[in-house]
């Protein structure tokens, strides 16, 4: 919903990975015009952090580059940040290969805080409050630490909660999607028994449509009343079988032909 | 011997770890006992491979003994094999009969296949079936296991593949059996398909896992008499009817379970939201390491009623895991169909 001009290959880019899910405080003196800095600093320091015990010459860089960038065409509403992308390339270390750089690991921080908190932010800080990564959980590690100690903020890991969970079931379900749809596929996880039991319960496609559809009052807008009503009904329909009840379980894992995501914090985007 | 099977030995030696590569050699039981002292273990583990590939040049049937070690690594199918009416069944099984009567006639349709067969004491017949084309060697590596118990119309498979079709004519022919088909039944523990199979679980008077009765009137705790037990009644009564349906004693242990649902989408009388016609068409999966036990363990714990539904209980009576549930037409409850 934003009017900037997008960049699609970068977008693209986004689509098909899996992304880890962290919770950042908001970052005391952060700069969109200091990117290019930001950069070199934080090569600097992946590259000595990577170093460490090993015995290696002095100016080597073992091939590592890390580069800042913008964001653009990811804001929700106009208030909000630019998200900023991270990426850590590496160079090919034979001589006679082709030394181009070849991306080993991502990040990128965006903002979806709303009008709301932004009003209350005080100046100096930027709130860039979703940070998601993919690639090597060490290389995470090393540049997390590294904008916390130069930005005075903290990275947690978020959890995404079942009701959220829920909320994506029921808002991928509803997305039209052109190509072959693949189900709506619900993972429970039920607690508080001697053996562990998952319970997966996928829906074809067009007939969880057809109930989202059923549900919703008003295209385009999405109510809790709604997503508890398409989730009871789907947990009605499965208690009607098995005598389970579903809600008593824990949903752990929602999946669609949208978007996947686990409760663990870990998301991916299809489509 | 085959270069293919003493590659396959070596490869199998040097994956085994240094520390248990003796107590795996002894398992195997193949070499001698002097030959085995002739293999230093602490010597490189390429020369170990190597010292007993050139021992194994002289025997043919080393292969089987893999089927012991790797028993627990593969998913099982049932398969049933319906005796002939019209009988050419002999009376007495005979075992030198179906080796040869099964080679021939896995051979006569393929001529690359390695075929190898191991005796148990339970009346047990494995067999170990390497598998090539017309142009290359058998792929030992992916091998597919047979268990015929020759008392029984039952075979397990490991692994289905594309050539199953043959394996059957094989059987059916060497077996003297009229027909074969599959049953809808897997399990990665060919222990726990032999239990629902056999019927060796929770019968009444004799178990087949016998374990201690439970105590029934256990002496009261010192406890606060000031609480009370909520919902006593229920939870017993919970606990008598869990028992009638599940038995007293141990579940064969099944990991999944498989419903494939067309039925007509009907929550509660309020939420008769889809007008449709049309069946909701659904997968449920369920895995647990012990599907049964914790099924059992639901309507106790308050996240399912009691009785539990008959889908899922009927899994041992039924000797399937794998359904395919359509609207049975007047009646709510919905019934099991044929693959």
């Amino acid at each position: 919903s934003s009017t900037e001009n997008v960049d699609p290959q970068k977008i693209a880019f986004l689509l098909r990975k899996q992304w880890t899910l962290y919770s950042v405080t908001p970052m005391y003196k952060f700069s969109y015009g200091n990117l290019k800095e930001y950069s070199r600093l934080l090569s600097a320091f992946v590259a000595a952090e990577k170093q460490k015990g090993l015995a290696v010459e002095v100016g080597n860089d073992l091939g590592i580059k890390v580069t800042l960038s913008t964001l653009l065409g990811l804001k929700g509403t106009d208030q909000d940040q630019v998200a900023v992308l991270v990426q850590i390339a590496s160079r090919s270390q034979l001589p006679f290969e082709n030394a181009e750089n070849k991306v080993v690991w991502s990040g990128w921080f965006c903002c979806i805080s709303g009008d709301d908190l932004l009003e209350s932010v005080p100046e100096d800080f930027t709130c860039l409050s979703l940070f998601l990564a993919n690639g090597a959980e060490s290389y995470t590690a090393i540049v997390g630490s590294w904008f916390q100690k130069t930005f005075d903020c903290y990275f947690s890991r978020l959890t995404i909660s079942p009701l959220n969970l829920a909320w994506m079931a029921a808002m991928w379900t509803g997305c039209k999607v052109d190509s072959h749809m693949a189900a709506t596929e619900l993972v429970f996880s039920v607690p508080c028994i001697p053996q562990s039991l998952d319970i997966s319960y996928a829906i074809h496609s067009e007939d969880a449509k057809a109930l989202w559809d059923t549900v919703q009052k008003t295209p385009g807008e999405v109510t809790q009343e709604e997503v508890n009503l398409f989730m009871d009904c789907l947990y009605s329909h499965f208690h009607r079988h098995f005598k389970i009840h579903l809600s008593a379980t824990r949903l752990v894992k929602v999946s669609t032909s949208i978007a996947s995501a686990h409760c663990d914090g870990n998301i991916k985007v299809l489509d | 011997m085959d270069e293919t099977v003493a590659e396959y030995i070596r490869r199998t030696v040097l994956k085994i770890p240094r520390c248990q590569i003796m107590e795996m050699l002894t398992m195997w039981e193949f070499l001698s006992k002097t030959q085995l002292q002739t293999i230093n273990v602490h010597q490189l583990k390429e020369r170990i491979s190597q010292a007993v590939v050139e021992l194994c040049e002289v025997i043919t049937s080393i292969v089987n003994d893999q089927i012991v070690s790797n028993s627990h690594n593969f998913v099982f199918t049932i398969s049933g094999i319906f005796s002939c009416i019209t009988g050419e069944e002999t009376d007495s099984f005979n075992l030198a009969d179906f080796k040869y009567k099964f080679k021939r006639s896995l051979r006569s349709a393929l001529k690359n296949v390695t075929i190898n067969f191991r005796e148990y004491e339970d009346n047990a017949i494995w067999i170990r079936i390497a598998w090539g084309t017309q142009y290359t060697k058998p792929n030992q590596y992916k091998a597919t296991y047979v268990v015929y118990h020759s008392q029984t119309p039952y075979v397990f498979i490991s692994s289905l593949r594309s050539s199953i079709p043959l394996l059957c004519q094989a059987l059916v022919h060497a077996s003297n059996y009229h027909d074969i088909h599959e049953m809808e039944l897997r399990s990665r523990c060919i222990d726990s398909l032999k239990d629902i199979v056999f019927k060796r679980y929770s019968q009444t008077f004799q178990t087949y896992h016998p374990r201690p009765l439970q105590e029934r009137n256990v002496a009261p705790e010192k406890v606060d008499p000031r609480i009370i037990q909520e919902n006593k009644r229920e939870k017993e009564r919970i606990q008598s009817v869990n028992q009638e349906i599940f038995g007293e004693g141990l579940q064969p242990k099944i990991e999944f379970a498989q419903y494939k649902l067309e039925t007509m989408f009907k929550g509660e009388p309020e939420m008769d939201i889809l007008t449709e016609k049309e069946p909701f068409r659904c997968v449920v999966k369920f895995s647990s390491p012990h599907l049964l036990e914790a099924l059992k363990s639901l309507a106790p714990a308050g996240m399912a009623d009691a009785p539990l539904s008959p889908l899922l209980t009927c899994i041992p009576q039924k000797a399937r895991n794998y359904f395919k549930i359509k609207e049975r037409k007047g009646i709510l409850s919905a019934s099991c169909l044929g693959p």
